[in-house]
């Protein structure tokens, strides 16, 4: 354990951390210009041989920059407050202040998650407790490392307090959402469901990223276009490798529009090759027995259950792809394993989203059906609709909330005096 | 079902009735492999023939059943698939015998086998054949650690009451020794236990119970009461893991010094035994040195979970079994969700030959849930798996 993140013995480090955060985040303010300036060094500093090879290391980086920042900024907060100026509204002004101590409960699969989260409401000016999982140690103090590198008076460090105890640790738990202000909580519904059920002050704002699963979908045109197609799989190939499958933007399963020209097999075998060159090139270098079991059972369990499916896998639990049809998608295995499907319809199959499908990844030809889809997307519960590629590239909204102004407070000036 | 697979039937059982006559554990290896490869790969052929479904699964096999070279090559089936409701069958509904089904002990959904005539029969031989090389042939009192409700005849039979039925070869007689009260727990009999073990006190007896059943319902009742049971002759056989006996914190060491204490035996002959309803007729108990030994008609791989090639003595993996008794399911190579490892491919020091291996323990539970796992809730409202 480094210096950078204290391993937990006694909630009481906790409370005291929280004291001497509520004291930074509230003595000084920290001017926007300032904070991200030493963001874009970081992202900078990112490009070192130690921090590349961490899963989501590249969008860390691009979620880092002024140029990603700034526009998020504006329209959350307003141009104004990266003046550091209040806003006019009506006869009053507004202005948009920290809550305070903000507690970060990430989830323990991605490797970036602290990082993201914290950056959030460090934007919105607050000070920062951040209960780091255990297997995310150590990628959280190599990128942590790079930020001490940069953060010379140490602007942002005194602002943050990492913390490593285990999850069944209650009362460490306990002591963490009572010293907060706000709080957000990342992962699956157990773990939500556990956080969320802490003793957080009456005042705590509290936003919740729940468990969601993401999907993509090909338009008739797109994949049936044979020159297009080898590009278009590597970014399948590239979406479905990140995280190893299991953020909540991986794509669990592919809706493939019917096409009376062109064969999906065609698609198929052109993915299949993109999923063996994505292998080659990230290779898994561990993996849990569980999640193997889990990628055999799918593909036996996609075979026995009906005698139109096909499936395609090397000998190794690596990757999997699942040949089917339908609109409905299938329960999600995750490792680098995903469902196939032609439909007929890809509004019919995206009318069907239940509100777990958080994003929607696209390829679609003509712009006005896109806008179409996009539509009925968001109708359906669907909180990002993205080109094929891109799915994990963090952003604002995320989960169809904002990242920063729900950790802020609007605070209204009305003049005493005309 | 397919006509065409039925002049193979004669063949397999053939052969398989041949390897079940030979000494379970001593056969050369690599006569065992070639012979278990050639009768795997009919027995594959077959279900294929019986099962669409199986053979749609062996078609997407990344290496065909003819071009495999070892047993390792072949195709498995991962054994949570006997999950599925109706189970798993290469024979007609009519001429199903009997249904096993697993125990299930963390409350998830049991797995089912289901079995014929003949892999009924092959079940009771294979059984039979291991454990008579660890006890003996001579038939004995038999004293199960169990209610009578798990003594009878039964068209859907659970683990418990198939490892009981199973050693029921070698009784003369067979006392249960637990009974249900009136308010629906089960009870130590101790009046039944004292005349048996004052009657067989000097006679080679058989006990056999469930490992956690064993120890909550006959030695810590007997322990309570200062009581043993004086049968310097008995082998103790028990099975069903030691997850339970875990969460007490009883060892392996401690539960087979007990047991021993109570009977007055030496701790050597109390046996625990690995297996599981879905690998019939194939059970796996420990030598003398503590390993676990493979029959002749059966195998044991260990896959790396990454590649899922085997890995070499010494390494831990995912235990894979393999058979040619059932024909009645396909059952014949199974990915178990347990893990193990392959001590060595022969020479143990006990003298039997051929692969013996250790159980290590169930696959752990993935601890961390992301937020991209939808498993529980969307089962939960009933998602289309």
């Amino acid at each position: 354990m480094s210096d950078l993140i204290s391993r937990i013995a006694s909630p009481s480090e906790i409370t005291s951390a929280a004291q001497r955060l509520r004291e930074a985040a509230l003595e000084k303010s920290l001017p926007p210009a300032t904070l991200l300036d030493v963001f874009e060094k970081w992202a900078a500093a990112l490009d070192g041989h130690e921090v590349r090879e961490i899963p989501g290391v590249t969008f860390l980086r691009l979620w880092l920059r002024r140029g990603t920042l700034e526009p998020i900024l504006t329209r959350e907060l307003g141009a104004e407050w990266l003046r550091g100026e209040w806003r006019d509204d009506g006869r009053a002004r507004l202005q948009s202040f920290p809550l305070g101590v903000v507690g970060h409960w990430p989830a323990g699969n991605i490797e970036i998650q602290p990082i993201l989260s914290l950056t959030c409401a460090l934007l919105g000016g607050n000070s920062c407790l951040v209960r780091v999982p255990g297997g995310l140690v150590e990628p959280t103090r190599l990128i942590m490392e790079k930020l001490q590198h940069v953060d010379h008076d140490a602007q942002l460090l005194n602002r943050i307090f990492l913390a490593s105890f285990d999850h069944s640790r209650t009362d460490a738990q306990e002591a963490m959402a009572r010293a907060v202000d706000g709080a957000m909580i990342w992962g699956g519904e157990e773990a939500v469901s556990q956080v969320r059920a802490l003793p957080f002050p009456h005042w705590a704002r509290v936003v919740v990223f729940g468990p969601r699963l993401s999907v993509a979908a090909m338009d008739s045109a797109t994949w049936g276009d044979s020159q297009e197609r080898k590009a278009w799989c590597l970014r399948i190939a590239r979406d479905v490798w990140q995280f190893d499958q299991a953020a909540c933007s991986s794509p669990q399963t592919l809706f493939l529009e019917r096409n009376g020209a062109s064969d999906p097999a065609e698609f198929v075998e052109e993915l299949k090759r993109a999923f063996a060159e994505e292998n080659r090139a990230h290779p898994r270098q561990a993996i849990e027995p569980a999640l193997t079991s889990s990628i055999c059972r799918a593909r036996a369990s996609w075979l026995l259950d009906d005698l139109a499916h096909h499936a395609h896998f090397p000998a190794s639990a690596d990757w999997t792809i699942l040949e089917g049809a339908g609109s409905q998608i299938p329960e999600p295995t995750q490792g680098r394993t995903l469902s196939v499907l032609v439909t007929d319809d890809l509004q019919q199959a995206i009318c069907s989203f239940d509100g777990t499908v958080q994003t929607l990844g696209l390829a679609v030809k003509d712009r006005e059906r896109e806008e179409k889809l996009a539509e009925a997307a968001g109708r359906h519960g669907v909180d990002r609709v993205v080109r094929l590629g891109q799915m994990h590239v963090f952003g604002s909204p995320w989960d169809g909330m904002d990242l920063v102004r729900p950790m802020t407070r609007l605070v209204r000036h009305g003049r005493s005096q005309e | 079902m397919n006509q065409v697979a039925e002049p193979q039937v004669a063949q397999l059982e053939q052969a398989i009735a041949a390897l079940l006559e030979v000494p379970p554990y001593g056969m050369d290896p690599a006569v065992r492999h070639d012979a278990l490869l050639s009768l795997l790969k009919q027995g594959l052929q077959y279900a294929c023939a019986r099962n669409p479904q199986f053979a749609n699964y062996l078609r997407y096999w990344p290496l065909p059943v003819s071009e495999a070279k070892s047993i390792a090559e072949l195709p498995y089936l991962p054994v949570s698939v006997f999950k599925a409701n109706p189970p798993l069958s290469l024979v007609p509904s009519s001429e199903i015998k009997r249904t096993l089904t697993s125990s299930s002990t963390s409350g998830q959904i049991p797995s089912r086998v289901v079995l014929d005539a003949a892999t009924s029969r092959r079940m009771t031989k294979g059984v039979i054949a291991i454990i008579r090389d660890f006890i003996g042939a001579a038939r004995r009192p038999y004293l199960v650690i169990d209610t009578q409700e798990n003594l009878g005849r039964q068209a859907e039979l659970g683990a418990r009451g198939a490892a009981i039925q199973a050693l029921g070869s070698f009784a003369t007689e067979i006392v249960s020794c637990l009974r249900t009260d009136e308010k629906g727990d089960s009870a130590l009999e101790f009046d039944k236990l004292r005349i048996c073990a004052e009657k067989w006190k000097d006679a080679p007896v058989l006990v056999y119970g469930f490992t956690y059943v064993l120890w909550t319902q006959l030695i810590e009742p007997l322990r309570r009461r200062g009581m043993t049971l004086p049968m310097p002759n008995v082998h103790v056989l028990h099975s069903g893991g030691w997850k339970r006996l875990e969460q007490q914190a009883v060892t392996k060491d401690v539960f087979t010094s007990e047991v021993a204490r109570v009977f007055g035996c030496p701790p050597e002959r109390v046996i625990d035994y690995y297996g599981m309803v879905e690998n019939v007729g194939v059970v796996y108990p420990d030598c003398e040195r503590g390993y676990k030994h493979v029959p002749a008609f059966a195998d044991v791989i260990i896959r790396d979970p990454l590649t899922l090639a085997p890995v070499r003595p010494g390494q831990q993996g995912l235990v894979q079994v393999c058979s040619v008794l059932p024909t009645s399911f396909p059952g014949f190579l199974l990915l178990t969700d347990d893990m193990g490892e392959i001590i060595g491919h022969d020479g143990c020091a006990c003298g039997r030959r051929g692969t013996h291996f250790r159980f290590l323990r169930r696959v752990p539970k993935v601890e961390v849930r992301g937020c991209g796992n939808l498993e529980t809730s969307r089962a939960r409202r009933g998602a289309p798996a």
